[in-house]
């Protein structure tokens, strides 16, 4: 046989004969969404890291507390990295007797590497971004040094030795971060000017970043090379570890994707099962005729896989294509909310989308197709010889292996992919197991029932294994879109309660006690709502039941974090209200306690009972851990690793901190309270806030558009279960008419059927999802899981009315056609 | 001799029990002979021709054709046979649906790589009196037409073997005499073997040999 022209020959005879239509739909749906989400979580996440990388001024950086070896930085350069460097310390500056503590940065003249500066000429001109530091020789400055020390713009300011210009003021600087350094005024200067200074001698408590940008493989290259490098004192920041608040919600939304991405796979992938066992069915005859003509096994299995891989080839390139257009049309509806400069989307996405096509077809297809190749030539006598089933094994295998091969790429996680499919396939089981039990005694009831009742339920019990996969393939579909709106809802409240719009946009620290009073009066009668004040300590912890940290923390962990520097300690009987015990009591104690994070905790290995020790100043001070608690640190509310008891801290120097929401118009009162309390430090957050806030919201739409694709997926898999049965039911049909049935009693019969179908499905879906949601959401998600009862009721209502509309349009030619017509070419 | 069989047997299991078809059946047909095997309905005539055909493997016995034991072959190995020499007309046509008649010809031509399967098939047609009906598919056209494309997809290979399982069963008396002439002309040109398994005595007695069978026996 012509290895080419005969399956080009019978490919184009089914394609025309519609017999291919839903699987190629089916197909087109799950590249086309694969495609979309791809391309779209791709280009979004790496425009995404741009952004967020201006919080970091680079895309990777290294803080040290010493110079970096040269070799590291030769090392960057090999892999064609950009180089930026900044030297903060904390330094006196005076200026007629009038003494102010500044955080000083140095900065190199490649500085920032990524995003910009804003500064302005004087207070009540607009703001203009820079792209670069200031000039050798020039300084820029906050407002508060300016008020402070009675200067003005032009003037000159002594820093250590050296003098420098003080040229404008700066406003907005990307890597601005809550550390000691950045809460005093910030003093600019370019790093040429910092040997002249000659503040900085062996010992000085100095803080250098090393900032890094260029080709995301090559910043890979360089962080893994360079990670295990690193010393105590040394860490790597990027957006995942270093923007806790940021790095989560990507990583939730990345996961929300790429779990949208699985279900709408599996969703065509219930589709392509279901079309391609129809196709094999309708092709025994034809099969065993060419068998008797001669074929053998092998020709026959070529025949059929080369016709579904030029299918598969063809479908897919038109799902990648029509991915292609979507995802375009996704980022043209989202222009409003993103950056003007969006990444250009990735040629590996788009094989992605491709590969993954022709892998479900293969995955899902070439179990029904290998039937065909044991047809025997027998059937050419015997209609009613059918070929040996595919192994379950084979069938099951290859789906599961797939689908798990696909969780994994988005998880990361072997245990978490062996929870998803064991814990899928025990409730697809059990299901199946109920569902069959419960068909087999509703057989009883059916000669209770009028006629139309029981030709309609006949038809769903009369083969039992049938009528389970059909219900149990609605119910997966309904399954996954159900998974994929409810976590959408959760995911979207969430983030709402997570961020909502009077979320604090300000941090006020270092306030006295005998000024907090008095702000807080203040900020009161402007109608400003704020967070608890928290008294605060500055401390370190050095030992864990009398045992050195040093000896304990392992490197790069938390722990190590959290022990090399000073730490923000608060009391109070009250935790901040979004932490949740965890183990153990809090509330009036007297003295000697402490409520400890639990990831620092785990970190530190530290239980309940332990000691731990803390330097404050030139004293240490014991504490008891008799409470561990989580806490959630991307609220923007102050939260804190340990909280002491209330009077345990009671004898060192403490100051305040809280956070509040400034609306635009009420910033005019900023100014009177900077005026009146100069020792407080405001720290706005609100650029960072915004910019999280639209994060977000681009999500959000995102996430909306995508689910669309679900619901296409979905309703393939109706019309491909539908017709997937419809040749016996048109026989049966004409049979029953050609026997003296009415139209209108087979309508009714149908309507039965594919409701009751419709609604077992839908009642067994919401029975699965319950326990699915509440799986992903305690282990992938970390969402609150509630039971949404709503869905129970109208879940299977709407199942029924679908299913039942499709069904009765696809079996309306047993009603509608001659039955002579349907019996003579049955 | 062209087809001999020893002690052909087939008994299928029915759960405990087993229920025998043919029994030891033996027989001879030689190289150009026609060949009408009769019995009632269930007697296993079918079973009989589908076993010397190669479409079935025996419980006991041995089938050689063309002096080839089929029982030492397995399924691919009886299909390079039938492809090289044999033919099939069926009660039920068996055309392939979506192929018009044309296709449905060259199709055995096909899978044997033939080049000129078209010509071939287009002169078969003529020949059987479709020659204004080749685009047509199989639902378009009558149940007599139908077989006529059968016919000439049978003999378009010049199969040495024909075998026809109830060639008229599906057809009235009338057309059912025009297809068994023009099986029996086409037989003759093309000097191949029947074996026509019917119930029809008129048809039977158009054989030069016939071979009785009851309850999975030779009578």
């Amino acid at each position: 046989m012509n290895y080419l022209k005969m399956p080009l020959k019978f490919l184009w005879r089914d394609a025309r004969g519609g017999e291919l239509t839903l699987l190629v739909l089916a197909l087109v749906i799950a590249v086309a969404s694969s495609t979309t989400i791809s391309l779209f979580a791709d280009r979004l996440q790496r425009t995404m890291n741009v952004q967020a990388a201006e919080f970091l001024a680079a895309d990777l950086a290294i803080s040290s507390s010493s110079l970096l070896p040269q070799a590291w930085l030769d090392q960057a350069v090999k892999f064609q990295l950009k180089q930026a460097k900044t030297i903060e310390f904390a330094s006196v500056v005076i200026n007629d007797e009038e003494l102010l503590l500044t955080g000083a940065k140095a900065v190199s003249r490649q500085y920032p590497l990524r995003g910009y500066l804003k500064t302005r000429s004087s207070v009540e001109q607009q703001e203009r971004l820079q792209y670069s530091g200031p000039l050798k020789g020039e300084t820029w400055v906050d407002q508060r040094v300016l008020s402070a020390l009675n200067l003005q713009l032009g003037e000159a300011l002594m820093l250590g030795d050296k003098t420098l210009r003080i040229t404008r003021v700066l406003s907005y600087e990307p890597d601005k971060k809550t550390n000691f350094y950045s809460f005093s005024p910030r003093v600019m200067f370019n790093e040429a000017d910092l040997a002249a200074t000659h503040i900085l001698q062996p010992g000085s408590r100095v803080s250098y970043v090393f900032q890094f940008s260029g080709d995301a493989q090559q910043l890979a290259g360089f962080k893994a090379w360079v990670k295990p490098l690193l010393g105590a004192s040394q860490r790597i920041m990027d957006l995942h570890e270093d923007r806790p608040e940021l790095g989560s919600a990507l990583t939730r939304a990345e996961r929300y994707l790429g779990l949208s991405s699985i279900i709408v796979v599996l969703i065509a992938g219930v589709a392509i099962v279901m079309s391609s066992r129809r196709y094999s069915e309708r092709h025994f005859n034809m099969t065993a005729i060419l068998r008797c003509l001669g074929s053998q096994q092998n020709e026959i299995l070529w025949l059929y896989l080369s016709q579904f891989l030029i299918l598969g080839i063809v479908a897919c390139a038109l799902g990648s294509l029509l991915g292609w257009f979507t995802q375009q049309a996704l980022f043209g509806l989202l222009k409003d909310l993103l950056p003007a400069k969006v990444a250009e989307p990735s040629l590996v996405a788009i094989m992605f989308g491709f590969l993954t096509g022709l892998a479900i077809l293969i995955g899902f297809a070439l179990p029904p197709l290998l039937r065909l190749k044991n047809v025997s030539p027998l059937r050419v006598l015997r209609r009613e010889l059918k070929p040996l089933a595919s192994s379950a094994w084979l069938v099951y295998g290859l789906a599961l292996t797939l689908t798990a091969l696909l969780i994994a790429r988005y998880t990361q996680d072997l245990r978490l992919m062996l929870a998803i499919i064991g814990g899928g396939l025990v409730v697809t089981l059990i299901s199946a197991c109920v569902l069959y039990f419960l068909l087999i005694q509703l057989r009883r009831i059916l000669p209770m029932l009028s006629i139309g009742w029981r030709v309609g339920l006949q038809s769903v019990l009369i083969n039992p294994v049938v009528s389970v996969t059909q219900i149990l393939a609605f119910s997966i579909t309904l399954l996954a879109m159900i998974l994929s709106f409810s976590v959408r809802d959760d995911l979207l409240a969430d983030w709402h309660t997570q961020l909502p719009d009077n979320a604090p946009n300000y941090f006020a620290i270092n306030i006295f006690p005998d000024q907090l009073l008095s702000l807080e009066t203040q900020l009161q009668q402007q109608g400003i709502p704020t967070s608890t004040f928290h008294p605060i300590v500055r401390g370190r912890l050095v030992q864990i039941n009398q045992v050195d940290v040093n000896n304990i923390v392992t490197k790069n962990s938390t722990g190590e974090r959290a022990t090399q520097r000073d730490l923000s300690l608060s009391w109070g009987a009250v935790l901040p209200e979004d932490n949740k015990t965890i183990s153990g009591q809090w509330g009036q104690a007297d003295k000697g306690l402490v409520s400890i994070e639990h990831k620092l905790a785990e970190s530190l290995k530290v239980k309940l009972g332990d000691t731990l020790t803390f330097a404050i100043g030139n004293k240490q001070v014991n504490a008891v851990v008799s409470h561990i608690r989580s806490v959630q640190w991307d609220t923007m509310q102050p939260n804190f690793y340990m909280v002491f008891s209330a009077k345990t801290l009671q004898d060192f120097p403490v100051s305040y901190m809280g956070s509040f929401y400034i609306s635009e118009k009420n910033k005019v009162f900023l100014n009177a309270m900077v005026k009146q309390f100069p020792s407080v430090t405001l720290l706005e957050v609100s650029a960072m806030l915004k910019q999280f806030r639209m994060i977000l919201t681009q999500l959000s739409m995102a996430i909306n558009y995508l689910l669309y694709f679900a619901l296409l997926a979905g309703f393939t898999v109706l019309f491909a279960a539908v017709y997937s049965t419809l040749d016996n039911r048109i026989y049966e049909g004409a049979l029953m008419r050609a026997l003296g049935a009415s139209r209108a009693l087979l309508r009714k019969s149908h309507g039965l059927e594919f409701s009751f179908i419709g609604w077992v499905s839908g009642v067994v879906a919401v029975l699965m999802s319950e326990v699915l949601v509440y799986l992903l959401y305690q282990y992938v998600l970390n969402l609150e899981h509630q039971i949404h009862w709503m869905i129970w009721l109208w879940l299977p209502l709407v199942s029924a009315i679908c299913v039942m509309l499709v069904g009765s349009w696809g079996v309306r030619a047993t009603v509608g056609q001659p039955p002579m017509r349907v019996l003579r070419e049955g | 001799m062209i087809i001999e069989t020893k002690n052909l047997s087939k008994i299928v299991r029915l759960g405990e029990d087993s229920l025998t078809i043919l029994s030891s059946v033996s027989l001879t047909i030689n190289k150009g002979e026609s060949i009408a095997i009769v019995g009632a309905s269930g007697s296993g005539k079918s079973t009989l021709l589908g076993l010397l055909a190669g479409l079935d493997s025996a419980t006991s016995g041995n089938v050689r054709l063309k002096d080839i034991d089929l029982t030492t072959l397995d399924e691919d190995g009886r299909a390079q046979l039938r492809k090289k020499w044999v033919s099939f007309v069926f009660q039920s046509f068996q055309l392939l649906p979506r192929l018009t008649a044309l296709e449905n010809v060259m199709l055995p031509l096909e899978l044997r790589g033939d080049k000129s399967a078209k010509q071939s098939a287009l002169a078969m047609l003529e020949r059987v009196g479709l020659g204004h009906r080749l685009g047509h598919i199989p639902t378009k056209l009558s149940g007599g037409e139908q077989q006529r494309v059968a016919l000439a997809r049978a003999f378009v290979t010049e199969p040495e073997i024909l075998f026809a399982d109830e060639p008229t069963g599906n057809l009235d008396s009338k057309t059912g005499e025009h297809i068994i002439d023009l099986l029996f002309e086409l037989n003759q040109e093309k000097n191949s073997t029947l074996v026509l398994v019917t119930h029809d005595k008129v048809l039977a007695s158009r054989c030069e040999k016939k071979i009785q069978i009851e309850a999975g026996k030779l009578v």
